[in-house]
């Protein structure tokens, strides 16, 4: 490991001298749109380009999820997956158009996660420029149906078929370059929606405004008392209604998440939202509806565990600072089914989330050596125990 | 000439050409080489990703291009400096043939990319397309490199706006052509209406072609090149490629009024040259718009003078760059 390391930042200027096959590879992909649920265009994109780019082996399974095989030298060696999510919140009709400047990359879900997916799209051209054989066979992913209502659907699917053990796993984020996530909050993001009937029902003495409802619902949540151990929250963080300024409001609807290191206490959380809505239902004689939109539980890749221990060493020799925090995503999944998995991030940039994201071009070589650092620590048996 | 015939085997669409090695194959076989030229002026925002695109994919993965020229009008922002930093040779028109008097215009830049580059194709791309992907290229070069007859390929598109607003409108764009063009090519040479867009800022020729006719400096080049090419070695030499969807800038009705002038004029030159008609009045070089300003109409007018430089080969530094024996002007 320590003559990878010491040679680990000499790779940083070889990944650079492949920048136009990568650049071209973050923009070309970014511009094919892939809202959540419709990713089919962007998969048959991103199994195209690795066919052409040498991957060995191109397909996808049976939720489509597209998978790319860069075939290792041992066939005795369980495969080490990197996994990028593939869908983004913007709709076909949003501009995918990227601008490229100079040291910038500018455009709808840049960060998260086109420049992911082109590190994986670059992958077979960077070990080759690299020279670099794998035991292991490398498993290219591009999880669909990740984000939001997607509720990581594209990786569960894949890792509940996957028939063979996997010797583990780097997920690629576009940002923030530093970033080392091994652990997941327990977490249930849910949607509550408020519905007036627009007659006069004979019940109402008074007609009840949906976001005057809704807004009873926020003060009750607050009022809820949570522990500070295990760590837990609720996260109020969409909230729209009504139609204009002097009509009372008939439905309103609230986005919330639910985020505790404890399962148990994401649950019972759970249970006690669940009872201040439907006890508001019951007193003010209005339709209320309480849905969980997706989650994940918690789950811990231990500080000391060799995967994270190593991640850090690698990133330290190319002078990162390693910044751990609880993530959710495709890790969550990895390590529910106890595979060791972290979650990197690529480059630096700001807008993360939208429309006029920028990813910054110079960072992201040092990124792209850090991941390559992680799969060759996987690949000399740390996790093998 | 027969229209079905054209549309069969002259119309053809990119991807029929996205099988890259053969392409490759093909060039090599016939032992050219290939330029390609983007004119800029203020195109900081687009030019790296198409020079970045076109090398990866056309250079790096494929060795289809030999090089990548950028031809600048003299831009006040960072294009030059950028398109330097991503890996194209970089060259002000104006320091090109430097004791000719300096003209500013497309037309210009392309005029003078055929003295700088040394591929015996060159294909032309608009530095302004916001969706560039290299079958802009290669769907160009395609029937230049796989058949016997054509020397001219052009492409066509559905070409979508950018609104600026972030979402993109379902179709337009084509306006001077199908008001200005497609009635003109109508009324005197049925046979160039089979080409479907011919003001699209995209196309490749053979330099044997290019460096025999004339050059306007601006608006006038796609309408004069698709009629001098017409006129000397027929129809048989264009060949029309779909390359699906282009994304560009919108330009105002004002911007449009002043290509159509300079389109129009540029046509009415070249078939009195041929004789098709007598124009028995000067023609002039100013177009006079309006505009209203604080509840007034104001006259704008703009001078658009159609200079046009001569075939190449009639320049002495490019016959000895090329090795190749000057040809006189026989117009004159």
């Amino acid at each position: 490991m320590e003559k990878y390391l010491k040679n680990l930042p000499n790779t940083v200027e070889k990944i650079k001298a492949l920048n136009d096959i990568i650049i071209t590879n973050i923009v070309l992909i970014g511009q094919v749109p892939a809202p959540t649920f419709k990713e089919n265009r962007r998969t048959n994109f991103f199994l195209d380009r690795l066919s052409e780019a040498g991957a060995d082996e191109c397909t996808t399974d049976g939720y489509r999820n597209p998978i790319s095989i860069i075939r290792g030298t041992d066939p005795t060696k369980p495969p080490i997956f990197v996994a990028a999510h593939m869908d983004t919140p913007f709709d076909a009709d949003v501009d995918h158009n990227y601008t490229v400047q100079k040291g910038e990359i500018k455009g709808a879900g840049v960060l998260d996660n086109s420049v992911g997916l082109g590190v994986l799209l670059s992958m077979p051209d960077i070990l080759r420029a690299l020279e670099l054989k794998f035991e292991s066979d490398i498993v290219l992913v591009g999880s669909i149906q990740s984000i939001g209502k997607g509720n990581l659907r594209g990786i569960r699917h894949l890792l509940k078929t996957w028939k063979t053990p996997i010797r583990g796993a780097v997920v690629v984020e576009g940002g923030e370059l530093g970033r080392l996530n091994c652990t997941t909050d327990g977490m249930i993001r849910c949607e509550i929606t408020c519905h007036i009937s627009r007659t006069n029902a004979f019940e109402h003495t008074f007609k009840p405004n949906a976001i005057l409802i809704l807004h009873e619902v926020i003060n009750q949540i607050l009022e809820i008392r949570l522990p500070q151990r295990p760590r837990s929250r609720v996260i109020i963080g969409k909230i729209s209604g009504g139609f204009k300024y002097g009509t009372i409001a008939y439905q309103s609807s609230l986005g919330l998440e639910i985020q505790s290191d404890s399962d148990k206490m994401v649950k019972s959380i759970y249970n006690n939202i669940k009872d201040i809505v439907e006890g508001i239902h019951h007193e003010h004689h209005v339709e209320m509806e309480f849905k969980t939109i997706s989650n994940v539980n918690a789950s811990k890749l231990p500080y000391n565990h060799p995967l994270v221990k190593s991640s850090v060493k690698v990133m330290k020799a190319l002078d990162l600072t390693p910044v751990s925090e609880p993530s959710e995503s495709e890790l969550s999944i990895f390590l529910s089914r106890k595979i060791p998995a972290v979650t990197l991030g690529v480059t630096k940039g700001n807008d993360y989330h939208l429309e006029s994201s920028a990813m910054e071009i110079e960072p992201m070589y040092k990124g792209i050596a850090q991941i390559i650092g992680v799969m060759m620590a996987i690949d000399s048996g740390i996790c093998d125990e | 000439m027969n229209q079905q015939h054209f549309i069969d085997n002259n119309t053809f669409h990119f991807s029929e050409f996205k099988d890259l090695t053969h392409l490759v194959d093909a060039k090599e076989e016939r032992g050219l080489t290939i330029s390609l030229c983007l004119p800029t002026l203020n195109e900081e925002k687009t030019i790296a990703k198409e020079i970045l695109i076109m090398k990866s994919e056309l250079m790096t993965r494929y060795p289809l291009l030999d090089e990548i020229v950028v031809i600048d009008s003299g831009s006040s922002d960072n294009t030059r400096e950028i398109a330097s930093s991503y890996g194209a040779d970089v060259y002000k028109a104006d320091e090109i043939l430097p004791h000719l008097p300096p003209f500013k215009g497309k037309g210009e830049n392309l005029w003078k990319a055929q003295f700088i580059t040394k591929g015996d194709i060159i294909v032309y791309i608009d530095a302004d397309i916001k969706n560039i992907h290299h079958r802009f290229a290669y769907g160009l070069i395609g029937p230049l490199l796989l058949t016997d007859t054509i020397k001219y390929s052009k492409a066509f598109y559905d070409r979508p706006i950018a609104t600026g607003k972030g979402t993109m409108r379902a179709t337009g764009g084509g306006r001077v052509t199908e008001l200005v063009i497609r009635p003109l090519f109508s009324l005197f040479f049925p046979d160039l209406t089979l080409i479907i867009q011919p003001l699209s800022g995209e196309y490749a020729a053979y330099r044997d072609i290019l460096e025999k006719i004339p050059f306007p400096i601006g608006y006038g080049i796609e309408t004069s090149m698709i009629l001098d090419i017409y006129e000397k070695w027929g129809m048989e030499v264009f060949g029309q490629v779909d390359l699906d969807r282009r994304v560009h800038r919108n330009q105002d009705t004002k911007a449009l009024g002043k290509m159509s002038f300079m389109i129009q004029k540029t046509f009415l030159k070249r078939i009195e040259k041929l004789g098709l008609i007598d124009i028995k009045t000067e023609v002039f070089d100013e177009i006079i718009q309006f505009a209203i300003e604080n509840d007034k109409y104001q006259l704008q007018s703009s001078q658009i003078e159609g200079y046009e430089r001569p075939p190449m080969i009639q320049i002495p530094e490019y016959c000895d760059k090329f090795n190749i024996k000057p040809e006189q002007d026989s117009s004159e």
